[in-house]
């Protein structure tokens, strides 16, 4: 069974608005993402944001992110509905930067050294081992970013964000250009993250509906109304509430591929 | 045939042993064709190799090579150490339009200058020492402008997301993380430090040089030895460009890498 409550709001859009110059990007954009909780598991919350090219879904990355500011409207996160801050929400981006310069160690140890909690050493050291060691990294530690593949690189961005304490991560297509057994890998390490901490939130964009709604408990479709510059959450769905969240085989579910049907007739 | 074929295709990777044997047999060809069509004023390179072992015994040649070395070094030293400096200035507001000056001051003529500079400096060493400073620092704050322009701006929000202030980034985006990169401009501009060595160098002979040498071999028509001290020169630049690139790897193993 998948029994659950959703209790406090933990990430909330407000009429957020974004324009340049006379460019509207985005408008009325509003949501509440709830603290999921269920029995026996640290249960995050995964969304997935399906939308086409060009609407502005990176734009709102950067907006929830506290990158760039809002025309109008507010994005607050935690449990006290702070205004989100700039660093207090991670981005993985899709080709997933990192320092160059640096081994993954030393790239997982920046992530910790901003972290704000005081660690020695050789507790930095045992964290980061044991991230490595879960998401199969420790053989990786002392390369650099250049001699990881493409899925490496992503895992290490996506620990990277972790351990700087972010529980919200925003991760821009993490399944483009991957083969199927890549992506199933991504799902598995998608879940893993999620289910590290109550609050973890994850948001993914993706063009792949289906993959993303089957890591994902709410899938928001992004898109424009006719007659109204710019765009817009137009529809959400609430995975849970239809009973289509946390199911390891919930792409053969009948409901869920009428779900996906139904989204890209949405598009 | 065809591997004939392969090296006139354009775009063809050839692999390098191909390419060296490509190298070695143009040279040859350009080496002949240069004995076979001089013998009037201009040395053939037999006369030219001969020249180069008399430079070798000549008693001031150490010294000479010594004064030109050093004087490099040092000017592209404190050139780079300048050019950092107003490199990573730039980024905060009030000293752009410095830095931008500074890189239109490539169009500056040197030899307008040299009666200002002249003025400024107190002996023939100080000269040439501001002049080449002078004329190195615009194109390194040139190329380290351009590397700093080339960052992607995801690196900044990489850090901004990490939590880091903007010194912070400044530090491991700008300074630290592309440290290696100012070891690259240092190496491509060596050779524009490497050609204003012999010019600077005739304003002030009592310190010698090559460059003097060369004066002093034009002076008295002795081409061969002009050659010969523009092959020394023309190895001895290939020899630091090899050195820098090779420091560079060794200093900054990651740039040996090609992202997969």
């Amino acid at each position: 069974m998948n029994a659950y409550t959703k209790s406090h709001v933990l990430l909330s859009a407000e009429n957020i608005h974004l324009q340049y110059g006379e460019k509207v990007i985005l408008r009325d954009i509003n949501f509440q993402i709830r603290n999921v909780h269920r029995e026996g598991v640290h249960q995050g919350q995964v969304v997935a944001l399906i939308g086409r090219s060009g609407l502005g879904k990176t734009q709102l990355f950067k907006v929830l992110s506290g990158l760039v500011p809002p025309t109008q409207g507010t994005v607050r996160i935690g449990a006290d509905q702070h205004p989100v801050k700039a660093g207090q929400v991670g981005i993985v981006p899709q080709n997933y930067i990192l320092f160059q310069h640096r081994t993954v160690y030393q790239n997982l140890r920046i992530g910790l050294d901003h972290s704000g909690v005081a660690l020695s050493e050789a507790e930095k050291k045992r964290i980061i081992e044991d991230y490595a060691n879960t998401f199969e990294l420790i053989d990786h530690l002392k390369k650099y970013p250049a001699q990881l593949s493409g899925g490496q690189r992503q895992r290490v961005s996506i620990i990277q964000q972790v351990l700087t304490g972010n529980r919200f991560i925003l991760l821009d297509e993490p399944f483009s250009g991957l083969d199927i057994l890549m992506i199933d890998k991504v799902i598995e390490l998608l879940l893993k993250v999620s289910t590290l901490h109550e609050d973890n939130t994850l948001i993914v964009v993706s063009h792949d509906i289906e993959n993303a709604a089957a890591v994902s408990d709410t899938v928001w479709l992004m898109g424009t109304e006719e007659g109204k510059v710019g765009a817009t959450i137009r529809k959400e769905y609430d995975l849970c509430e239809m009973g289509l969240a946390w199911k390891p085989d919930i792409r053969t579910d009948p409901k869920f591929v009428g779900l996906i049907d139904e989204i890209r007739k949405g598009l | 045939m065809n591997k004939i074929k392969s090296i006139f295709e354009p775009l063809r990777t050839i692999n390098p042993r191909t390419m060296l044997l490509l190298i070695v047999a143009e040279a040859a060809v350009a080496l002949i064709a240069w004995q076979l069509s001089g013998g009037g004023l201009i040395p053939t390179p037999d006369k030219v190799v001969g020249a180069i072992g008399r430079i070798f015994t000549m008693p001031d040649f150490i010294d000479n090579l010594f004064a030109s070395l050093t004087l490099t070094v040092k000017g592209m030293v404190i050139s780079i150490l300048i050019a950092l400096v107003i490199s990573y200035l730039s980024i905060v507001p009030f000293f752009q339009p410095i830095a931008r000056f500074i890189v239109k001051c490539r169009y500056l003529t040197l030899t307008g200058l040299i009666f200002l500079f002249t003025l400024l400096t107190q002996n023939g060493h100080q000269l040439k020492i501001s002049l080449l400073i002078f004329g190195i620092v615009p194109f390194f704050v040139t190329s380290l402008l351009s590397v700093i322009e080339g960052i992607n701006k995801q690196e900044y929000e990489l850090c901004t997301t990490l939590r880091m202030n903007s010194w912070k980034t400044l530090w491991e985006v700008i300074i630290i993380g592309r440290l290696d990169q100012v070891f690259e401009v240092m190496r491509q501009n060596f050779a524009i430090a490497w050609l204003m060595i012999t010019s600077v160098e005739g304003l002030s002979m009592s310190e010698g040089g090559l460059g003097v040498m060369l004066i002093k071999a034009n002076k008295y028509v002795q081409l061969d030895v002009v050659f010969g001290l523009l092959v020394i020169i023309f190895i001895l630049g290939m020899a630091f460009d090899y050195i820098l690139g090779q420091f560079r790897h060794w200093l900054f193993p990651y740039t040996k890498l090609q992202t997969r």
